[in-house]
């Protein structure tokens, strides 16, 4: 189980644990569909610290790289 | 006549599908205490009116557009719901879908997308998914209206029959709680009183709100916690977290029901867009050439053409015809000096500008609706939280760039109230298309050889001040929240013309408007004051009641370079508008052309107090539109002070130190 920063770009990875993750955060994540078992892969990130975007079920979401770094996640 | 409200998640083609169903929509004010415009159409056969509500993801409101879907829910009368249901997306719609059917009212999905779903892979049995929702299903293609005229026979035939709410079972634990709470209402509404516990246990803070101004505090209080504490117990879930839960599993037994899978391994046209677009180096690169084009295409390449073609017009046939019609009737000089010079002067000044900016709204609109200004928002996002801003922030601030009014609109899409406030504090710093004609009569007359990079400068001290200013703030006034972003990425799409006519045409009308109504008094007035004076009629100007108005700035004015009436007439009235800076100063120096005006303003200014004018126009106060905007948007009285009152003293302190630095440096 690894930090979502951990993963590199294009890899897929399950999510494990969203419980550390802002809560206002979290319940955009959870209104996209992105919640704990949630299959997801990293698109891209910007540089200089800037938001990650991850795929899930074929949309996409943009969020920071402080949160992505709450997000606990298991490689596929 | 029947009302049918169309409710559905962000981006799933909900106002393509309202533009479809309805043949005319208007705008009929906003939802109270929020400032969300409420819109509202009557479908086509003109036998039932359709209410827009705003895009949410669930009943649960985070922004406070959100909470007007349960607003309308709870406290408007209406007969149906439309539901629009993203077939590619359908376990996070049926989500929403299932708290609408707990309400009970009678409720057909609408199934768009289904062409964008198969091409992934998911196959949804549409007779299978209306059985297991016991609701009727139409699939729709709602960019080209395909099964619009069976949705709307739908809607018209099913009124009549009678739906029970549908009823999802949440356990013991949670089922306790529910009934203790309707024990506890008592009072029947004309709601299922089961669907207000729901949203109340799940924390629904409208609904919150709605039941503590029946229910004592303290019962309420003691409900909620009762339910938190023994779901925590037997579930080691919060209440809401396990409400949720709950309300997927039977989703998900629904999706396993009516869905079929294939898996294709298929790269999508976004995905191979957003290889490039989204790139960690090309990224911010290919954004700024977009702006580039953007304002190229928008002030040079085609605005400019078109605006010169109409000013020929105004300045030559119009004002020609206009003046021989005059005579013809014998009209007195009065007359034809407030026509021509007036009216005609001051608003075809402003009406000159119709081309760039509906070109500017249209490529606006244009960027919206194929899904490239999500893709802003992330790739700005970096820069925007340094200064305690998120990339949603960024949008409004382009568009502010055509015009401040839709930017400071456009911060309604902003979640958090703080971050939403300075956007939109902070949108009237961007230099608007409508200080660019004061720019260009200064720079032509004195900055002639470097004319760009003076205009450019100006646009990005506009940029940079508010960047500044939102860090300022967020560590002084406004620091209470953190920011958050949290941004959705649509697929990209090839935007309709009817839409982009549409809603380039919603953006730009105001304009217009503008024009026709406040702009169209003010020059009157300007001219009447320059016409009028204490000693009589016809005076010379600086004898006017416009040079003793403008006398009394000009003492404050002058430690900025351009103490004079004149100056201070004008900036008094680009309030109005700052296009109008530039009819007054027509009106005042009395000239027939551009040309000579430039010429007779070297007497009056030099190239720094021109410079440090320029500065001046930019910064120094919304104009009256926005003003009034931002009244409206934030409705907060102090809050509209404010942006006027720091725009002022920022403006006087930068061009303050351009002039008196300028000074002593020997410029």
């Amino acid at each position: 189980m690894v930090a979502m920063t951990q993963l590199r770009v294009g890899e897929r990875a399950k999510i494990v644990d969203l419980s550390r993750v802002s809560d206002l955060v979290k319940r955009r994540l959870l209104d996209m569909g992105v919640t704990e078992g949630a299959e997801i892969c990293l698109k891209c990130t910007m540089p200089l610290g800037g938001p990650f975007m991850i795929e899930n079920c074929g949309q996409c979401v943009g969020i920071r790289r402080h949160e992505a770094m709450n997000i606990q996640v298991k490689p596929l | 006549m029947m009302h049918v409200a169309l409710v559905g998640n962000p981006n799933t083609g909900k106002t393509s599908l309202f533009n479809q169903l309805t043949g005319t929509y208007e705008y009929v004010g906003n939802w109270s205490g929020v400032t969300v415009e409420k819109k509202v159409g009557v479908l086509r056969s003109k036998k039932a009116k359709m209410i827009d509500l705003p895009g949410v993801y669930s009943l649960h409101p985070i922004s406070r557009d959100e909470r007007v879907v349960t607003q309308f829910l709870l406290t408007e009368s209406f007969d149906e719901i439309l539901n629009i249901v993203d077939a590619s997306q359908l376990e996070r719609n049926l989500l929403l879908t299932v708290q609408l059917l707990e309400f009970g009212k009678p409720l057909a999905i609408a199934l768009n997308m289904v062409d964008v779903a198969e091409r992934r892979g998911i196959f949804i049995d549409q007779t299978k998914l209306a059985e297991a929702l016991r609701v009727p299903v139409v699939p729709v293609v709602a960019r080209t209206g395909k099964g619009c005229d069976q949705v709307e026979r739908m809607l018209l035939e099913k009124v009549t029959e009678r739906t029970e709410p549908l009823t999802i079972v949440y356990g013991e634990t949670m089922e306790r709680a529910i009934d203790r709470f309707i024990a506890t209402w008592g009072t029947e509404e004309s709601f299922p009183v089961r669907w207000l516990a729901i949203q109340f246990y799940e924390g629904n803070s409208y609904v919150r709100d709605y039941v503590a101004e029946k229910l004592p505090e303290a019962t309420w209080r003691s409900l909620y916690e009762q339910a938190e504490k023994e779901v925590k117990q037997a579930e080691q879930m919060s209440l809401a977290q396990f409400i949720y839960e709950k309300r997927r599993s039977f989703v998900k037994q629904v999706i396993e029901q009516v869905v079929q899978r294939t898996e294709i391994g298929r790269v999508t046209l976004t995905d191979r867009i957003d290889v490039v677009v989204t790139n960690k180096y090309v990224g911010i690169p290919l954004f700024l050439l977009a702006m580039y084009v953007l304002f190229q295409l928008t002030f040079d390449w085609l605005g400019a053409p078109l605006s010169d073609l109409l000013d020929a017009f105004f300045a030559g046939p119009l004002t020609d015809s206009v003046t021989a019609m005059l005579e013809a009737i014998g009209a007195s000089e009065f007359i034809r000096a407030l026509v021509v010079d007036g009216i005609i002067a001051g608003v075809g000044g402003v009406l000159v500008f119709v081309p760039q900016i509906f070109i500017l709204f249209f490529f606006i609109s244009f960027l919206e609706d194929s899904g490239y200004m999500a893709r802003v928002a992330l790739v700005m996002d970096r820069l925007m939280e340094s200064v305690g801003l998120n990339g949603k922030a960024f949008i409004p601030l382009i568009i502010g760039f055509g015009c401040n009014v839709p930017g400071v609109m456009a911060a309604r899409t902003i979640e958090q109230p703080r971050e939403r406030l300075m956007t939109m504090l902070l949108t009237p710093l961007m230099s608007c298309s409508a200080r660019l004609p004061v720019y260009a009569l200064f720079v032509g007359a004195f900055f002639a050889a470097h004319q760009a990079i003076i205009v450019l400068f100006l646009y990005v001290l506009g940029v940079s001040l508010a960047l500044i200013l939102a860090k300022l703030f967020s560590l002084t006034i406004l620091k209470e929240e953190a920011s958050v972003f949290v941004v959705e990425l649509p697929p990209y799409r090839m935007p309709q013309w009817q839409a982009l006519w549409r809603s380039t045409w919603d953006k730009g009308k105001g304009f217009v408007k503008k024009a026709g109504t406040f702009i169209f008094g003010g020059s009157v007035a300007i001219w009447l004051l320059s016409y009028v004076g204490p000693h009589g009629i016809n005076v010379n100007m600086d004898d006017s009641f416009l040079a003793m108005i403008g006398g009394v700035l000009a003492p404050l004015l002058a430690p900025l370079g351009f103490g004079t009436w004149q100056a201070g007439a004008a900036l008094l009235t680009g309030f109005l508008a700052k296009e109008v800076v530039v009819s007054t100063m027509n009106i005042i120096y009395h000239v027939p052309d551009v040309e000579s005006l430039q010429g007779l303003m070297a007497s009056h200014f030099t190239a720094l107090s021109a410079f440090s004018f320029m500065v001046f126009v930019l910064l120094y106060v919304p104009c009256l539109a926005t003003v009034a905007t931002i009244y409206k948007e934030t409705g907060s009285r102090k809050w509209t002070m404010f942006s006027i009152g720091y725009a002022l003293v920022l403006a006087y302190i930068v061009s303050f130190v351009i002039y008196q630095g300028g000074s002593l440096l020997g410029f």
